[in-house]
């Protein structure tokens, strides 16, 4: 009787420790979060706040080891107002080993910005260089089908990506004046028949993988609606971008370099503003750019304890919109920050950014905006 | 704005000198140890870099290197799978850091 009780007592024991076996198919919860607070006085006029809240949790669903499902929502706090979005759904499967296929919303690979660096964990300041975000003119995500991979060249490395995507829809003025003639990234309904071609292609030059260069270029023939006078308004964007991240022991430490040059060309077209009642035709050259490039560097050489975990960080950016247009400006921007890394994930960073801004849509003159933030960010 | 122009001018220089050099170059990781030569042959060799090499040098390339032992090994194979289409990575150099982190952790 003893027996059997303990057999079926191992059988039992055994099933329950079967159930802690992997499976094949894996979901797994990551992603991140940031908090904090900011101090900006702009021509004079001066205020503070904290931030409520970042979250932006991230889906992973393994099928197999080739088939993965990712999506990433983002909460965030905007005055009373919790805004929300989906910053990607995708699936994509392993095809060979050089290539992988894409479908659904992804980030675009249009420089390495906003696909690999936009993080709050990743960032190294708080703030986006001038150019990308709201009112930026590189593209961040859209929805459509990528093809993408890498090559091993016997020490140098190459990766590449292109994509057909719905394309962008262009502010034609008849919501936002102001904002009339500037390419809307984040309307993803398709407007029309044509399509949005992009790529990228990165070429690691180094053995050490240490250096990247990217060039990425985004064409569509129409951003406007099918029955609109804009729909043969096309655009053509092209980006630079570069990475540089060593471990140099003369000056123990880890230096890191990242920039990239953005390059906007809208088809000219004509628009109306009002004024006094009438309706009144313009139109403009209708060109932006934007560059930023960054320097950071971390002591992880240092004796001490607390010093290595220090970040030292240094950042340049501006933005030309075009001239002509009611969004007309031009855009300069230093950053300065200081980071502590609690672990490879979690960082608190202390900047200082001063923008001096002519032109824009809220403004017509010289506006100088000085900043102070203080950000928490961590990845989970 | 000529501070502008130097920087756009500089990076479009930059790329430039960067693929001369990677197309010239005609240095690869061959092993220099006699030992690993095979008489009377030109077959060169390419040293293997170890996945722990590999998770120090692709990494840090965007973010801080992750610690081994902040996931299993079950929730590295998934992590795995999204680096290596998120970043582009090459499938040789995935295999190793995965191999290396589900062995440290």
């Amino acid at each position: 009787m003893t027996l059997i009780i303990l057999g079926l007592g191992s059988s039992a024991l055994a099933q329950t420790y079967n159930t802690f076996e992997p499976s094949k198919t894996q979901f797994m919860l990551r992603g991140y979060g940031h908090t904090g607070f900011e101090y900006l006085d702009t021509g004079g006029e001066q205020e503070s706040t904290f931030l409520g809240a970042t979250f932006a949790p991230i889906f992973l669903y393994k099928h197999s080891d080739k088939l993965m499902f990712e999506a990433e929502l983002e909460f965030e706090l905007e005055g009373n107002e919790l805004k929300t979005g989906l910053e990607y759904a995708d699936v994509m499967y392993v095809l060979n080993k050089h290539m992988t296929v894409r479908a659904g919303k992804f980030l675009l690979p249009f420089g390495t910005f906003m696909e690999r660096l936009h993080p709050a964990w990743i960032n190294r300041l708080p703030s986006r260089p001038l150019g990308f975000g709201h009112d930026g003119i590189a593209p961040a995500s859209d929805i459509g089908v990528e093809l993408r991979g890498a090559f091993d060249l016997g020490g140098p490395k190459m990766n590449y990506a292109v994509y057909v995507t719905n394309g962008p829809r262009i502010k034609d003025g008849s919501e936002e004046p102001e904002e009339a003639g500037m390419l809307d990234f984040g309307y993803y309904e398709d407007v029309n028949l044509a399509k949005a071609l992009g790529g990228r292609i990165g070429l690691l030059p180094l053995s050490d993988s240490s250096m990247e260069w990217g060039i990425s270029a985004y064409t569509t023939n129409s951003t406007g609606a099918e029955d609109s006078d804009y729909k043969d308004v096309g655009a053509f964007l092209w980006a630079l971008d570069l990475s540089y991240v060593k471990s140099i022991t003369p000056l123990q430490g880890v230096v890191d370099i990242k920039a990239q040059y953005n390059s906007s060309n809208v088809d000219t077209a004509t628009y109306y503003e009002i004024e006094d009642g009438i309706s009144e035709p313009y139109s403009f050259d209708n060109q932006s750019s934007s560059f930023y490039t960054q320097l950071s560097y971390r002591p992880i050489m240092s004796g001490s304890d607390f010093i290595k975990q220090l970040e030292f960080v240094g950042r340049y950016s501006d933005f030309n919109a075009p001239e002509g247009a009611e969004w007309e400006e031009k855009s300069t921007q230093y950053a300065f920050g200081l980071n502590y890394w609690l672990s490879w994930r979690s960082v608190v960073k202390l900047s200082y950014q001063t923008t001096k801004m002519e032109g824009g849509h809220d403004s017509d003159g010289t506006t100088r905006t000085n900043g102070l933030f203080v950000h928490w960010a961590i990845g989970f | 704005m000529k501070t502008t122009t130097n920087f756009k001018a500089a990076i479009i220089l930059s790329v430039m000198a960067s693929i001369m050099v990677a197309c010239s170059s005609n240095k690869k990781p061959i092993a220099t140890d006699t030992a690993t030569e095979v008489a009377g042959s030109e077959v060169d060799f390419k040293i293997e870099k170890s996945g722990a090499q590999l998770w120090g040098e692709v990494c840090n390339r965007c973010h801080i290197a992750p610690s081994p032992a902040d996931y299993n090994d079950t929730d590295w194979e998934t992590i795995s799978l999204h680096m290596r289409v998120r970043a582009n990575l090459t499938e040789e150099e995935i295999t190793k850091i995965e191999t290396f982190l589900k062995s440290a952790n």
